[in-house]
């Protein structure tokens, strides 16, 4: 029987509209700030929905110039930011230096990778036939650009690649690196995941569907289980993370955030958007199974919580299915009420907001929860932040497409 | 356009495209040897479109490669601009 390893996180990335680091982000979840604002990249004149979760170029383009880090595609940018932020926290890589070539793995969630440059290069085209088009658009635009150029930037010589699942995408990515270094495959994996998709058309995608809010007001748009919540809001962001073999982390003397115990994924095999509450039961319970714990040791659950009617009914359900009553004290939130959806990037940053959560025993709380939706029947958390005081932690992500990817998360304790 | 002038776009359109963080583009001179820049085959491509695009030029990339520095490279879009 193969001899499974301890895994643990060594080093968090972030970068989201609430903060283009760890401390500033965590500072303004925990004072309730809100990630959302009028979208102000194109005229929304036309557009149902005129807010979204953008991260703002006056103070990216210095972070971005500050670490070197020469403007390709958003997506791509924000990505190698996240991983500078994780790789130096974990001791793998020191400003100033030339990176040092290692073995470690990159596997990236998106959702739609380079989305802006194919955009850009879609519009010079149309505008402009073949000589539209720059040389350089193929390497640009291909999806795996997220992966590769991470790899390329930090000499990272293991296999590199995407994972693309919609709204699961970062934590499928993070899981799979679990279970690379778990399984003996790998001794350490930069995942995580990055969405920049604020763009005219793919934003215009969104409208039609009719599944974001038409609220206007950023400050009470994103409403994960209100019961006047009325559709989720974008957001692009970019959150990385170190994993590695608990040996390995020892060893070098890095600091270590959290462990992963376990990761559970399944999928609905229904619909392509509208979810199904025993695909998510059993991603839970796949997740839980593969962690060795049982519902009840799980402290709080990190929502998904997309604020759509559908997702947040779907998934009270399915929590319910796994956890039965002791879903009635287990706190659940969604970290999406803060800054919106991040699409392929908000397992990463909602991974993240877990470990921080579990660090200092403070749970950001369910930012617009006024009214709460009897058919969410769970012990949410309120509007202000919570003590919670639990070595487990679950992290739910579902996308369209019927992926369910769940992660269980442990306090470390240095046990 | 000038010699010098051409020289002063070039500068422009090579900081775009240019993989090379070090580079200090206000200083460079016609001297400067152009695979110093932080140019691999790929951004020369993209160089190279650039300049097409930004002088109205069209002409095959292979008449460039007897082009070594960022004079040799004005001269030659000078003499393609007066033909």
């Amino acid at each position: 029987m193969q001899d499974h390893r301890r895994v643990v996180v060594t080093g968090l990335g972030i970068v989201t509209a609430l903060g283009l680091d760890e401390a500033s982000f965590w500072e303004s979840m925990l004072a309730g700030k809100c990630g959302l604002a009028g979208i102000k990249k194109f005229d929304t004149s036309e557009y149902k929905t005129k807010v979204s979760s953008e991260i703002d170029d006056e103070i990216l383009g210095p972070a971005l110039k500050a670490r070197k880090i020469r403007p390709a595609d958003r997506s791509v940018d924000i990505a190698l930011l996240a991983a500078h932020q994780a790789l130096e926290q974990a001791g793998l890589f020191h400003p100033g230096e030339p990176p040092e070539p290692s073995s470690m793995a990159t596997v990236f969630g998106t959702g739609a990778g380079p989305s802006l440059s194919v955009f850009n290069a879609t519009r010079k085209f149309l505008d402009r036939g073949l000589t539209g088009i720059r040389p350089s658009t193929v390497p640009t635009c291909i999806i795996n650009a997220v992966s590769a150029q991470i790899s390329m930037r930090f000499k990272l010589r293991g296999p590199n690649f995407v994972v693309v699942s919609a709204c699961t995408s970062a934590t499928a990515a993070i899981g799979t690196a679990f279970k690379m270094v778990r399984d003996g495959q790998m001794e350490s994996v930069l995942a995580g995941g990055t969405d920049a998709m604020i763009n005219p058309l793919i934003f215009g995608a969104w409208n039609n569907l009719g599944v974001m809010s038409a609220n206007p007001d950023p400050e009470t748009a994103s409403r994960p289980f209100d019961m006047d919540r009325n559709g989720l809001v974008l957001g692009e962001g970019a959150g990385a993370l170190v994993v590695e073999t608990l040996g390995s982390a020892v060893k070098r003397g890095a600091p270590i955030r959290a462990e992963i115990c376990g990761f559970g994924e399944s999928s609905d095999a229904e619909h392509i958007t509208r979810p199904d509450p025993e695909g998510q039961a059993a991603a839970m319970k796949a997740a839980l199974g593969s962690a060795g714990v049982s519902p009840a040791d799980i402290g709080f659950i990190n929502a998904h919580g997309s604020a759509t009617r559908t997702n947040d009914e779907c998934e009270s359900i399915s929590i319910r299915r796994v956890f039965h009553s002791a879903a009635d004290d287990i706190p659940v939130a969604s970290n999406k009420s803060f800054f919106g959806h991040l699409l392929g990037a908000c397992g990463a940053v909602e991974t993240i907001t877990t470990i921080l959560g579990l660090e200092t025993g403070r749970v950001p709380g369910n930012r617009n929860l006024v009214n709460p939706d009897p058919k969410c029947d769970l012990h949410l958390v309120g509007r202000e932040a919570r003590e919670v005081d639990s070595p487990y932690a679950m992290k739910n992500s579902f996308g369209f497409g019927g992926h369910n990817a769940v992660l269980v998360l442990r306090r470390w304790d240095d046990s | 356009m000038t010699v010098e002038e051409i020289i002063d776009k070039l500068r422009e359109l090579m900081k775009q495209s240019s993989t090379e963080e070090e580079v200090d583009w206000d200083a460079i001179t016609q001297d400067a040897r152009i695979e110093t820049l932080g140019f691999d085959s790929l951004s020369i491509l993209d160089l190279i479109y650039d300049i097409q695009q930004d002088f109205g030029l069209e002409f095959e990339a292979e008449k460039l490669v007897e082009v070594k520095t960022v004079g040799e490279l004005a001269i030659f879009l000078k003499s393609a601009m007066d033909a």
